[in-house]
């Protein structure tokens, strides 16, 4: 079967190549543009560790045949630091809360959090509950992660740090 | 085999690209792409209902319709649905709802498709389109049912959306966020003062499909919805109810919690 090709924009950067049919969006960041922040857990949507936003929403990526999204804005967790590598509000957040253990789930967690301090600077802490019940994390018990994300929006309200969501649906 | 993506821009294209053996519409992606990732499946080809333009909600009047492949979040945000909101996010996780659609959630297993309970219960409308231009609109039971027919696909799903007052849903959960149904109970009560002059009690987790509880309905009709006919109702609602056994619960038990769930749907307890 012959390839697709695929254009898309990937943490501002226009990115073209060729996939297989039936290739997912995560497939194509870790195979094809070597971005393997996102990690392939469950292949079912269940784990979330392949959370990437997409047009402005956080999704699973191995749910998403890349063919299905020509021209989509991506961000995953690559594109979350600041020019020069400084880590953003949610990832300091979270290297300084302990808020990562075996890292596995860090990225799909550190992106659900990007989506929900977009839509909402300001969550309670039910409000973090929800934003990561499609995230499995089998070493920290949530805790940390949860006030991470609760540090992290204190700290971006604080500073009116960048946005990288934008513009939302 | 790795299937091909088919990315139409029209219902008709969709129609026509699901004359291929093998291939499935593909909406959310929440059901198709779990089975293309993780099983030895015969799909040959995904079509895409992603450009297809059924995505959108219109109320007017008060009466609601989502086109097919609308997500599940976007119906949770709009504000002339605030009355399906518990129902929406009785469901999966937030990253979920972003893909899973409307449309989809009528062809999910029990003891998923907790939004087809609740269209069962609201007695909701389904526009189907078929080959050669056809199209029609069929009740939602129907569809929950039969499924759609080959070379189908539903465009749209219609309703009345119900005063909060008449509205009730419940889902038995096995924790608070992000799990499939024990049982799910979803009723529109035609309260007239304090009596129900008509019921519609829609159950999930309580067959291979979700299922009208035509028997508790009448058990709770004609009177006042009192502790003791409710509760009477969901005892009734057994009738209609084939539980079954799952990682989620065994149908033992969600037999025996169903009266209850019924009854507190009911009451809004």
């Amino acid at each position: 079967m012959p390839k697709s090709y695929i254009e898309v924009l990937v943490n501002d950067e226009p990115r073209e190549f060729l996939v297989q049919p039936g290739t997912t969006l995560l497939g194509a960041l870790r195979e094809e543009l070597g971005l393997t922040a996102a990690k392939r857990g469950c292949g079912q949507g269940t784990c979330g560790t392949c959370t990437c936003i997409v047009d402005g929403e956080a999704v699973m990526s191995c749910l998403v045949p890349v063919e299905t999204i020509q021209g989509a804005d991506v961000r995953t967790l690559e594109g979350v630091a600041r020019d020069g590598g400084e880590l953003d509000e949610v990832q300091a957040a979270f290297l300084e809360g302990f808020a990562t253990q075996c890292g596995f789930c860090t990225s799909g967690m550190i992106m659900a959090a990007q989506a929900l301090l977009a839509e909402n600077p300001d969550p309670s802490r039910e409000d973090v509950v929800r934003a990561i019940s499609g995230n499995v994390c089998r070493c920290t018990g949530y805790e940390s992660i949860i006030n991470a994300i609760l540090d992290a929006a204190q700290r971006r309200r604080a500073t009116g740090g960048v946005q990288y969501v934008e513009g939302g649906v | 085999m790795a299937p091909s993506v088919e990315v139409p821009e029209s219902v008709g294209e969709v129609v026509g690209a699901l004359a291929g053996e093998g291939s499935v519409v593909l909406a959310g992606g929440t059901v198709v792409m779990p089975e293309v990732n993780t099983t030895a499946h015969d799909l040959r080809a995904l079509v895409s209902l992603r450009r297809a333009g059924l995505r959108g909600i219109e109320v007017d009047g008060g009466r609601a319709v989502i086109g097919a492949a609308t997500t599940l979040a976007e119906v949770g945000k709009h504000e002339r649905l605030a009355v399906l909101r518990p129902v929406i996010e009785s469901i999966a996780s937030p990253t979920i709802r972003n893909l899973a659609t409307v449309g989809g959630n009528l062809f999910v297993k029990q003891p998923y498709g907790d939004l087809a309970v609740a269209l069962l219960a609201l007695d909701a409308e389904v526009d189907v389109a078929g080959p050669d231009g056809a199209s029609s609109t069929r009740p939602v039971a129907d569809v929950l049912r039969d499924g759609a027919g080959e070379r189908e696909v539903v465009t749209a799903v219609a309703f009345d959306v119900p005063d909060a007052a008449a509205w009730r849903y419940t889902k038995a959960m096995r924790r608070k966020q992000n799990s499939a149904s024990i049982v799910t109970v979803a009723a529109v009560l035609g309260l007239d003062g304090g009596t129900v002059g008509a019921a519609r009690i829609a159950l999930g987790g309580a067959g291979a499909k979700p299922v009208r509880a035509t028997a508790a309905e009448q058990a709770l009709t004609g009177g006042p919805l009192d502790h003791d006919r409710a509760r009477a109702a969901g005892e009734a609602a057994l009738q209609d109810a084939e539980p079954f056994d799952d990682a989620y619960a065994s149908a033992w038990y969600r037999g025996r919690v169903l009266p209850v769930h019924v009854r507190r749907a009911l009451l809004g307890e």
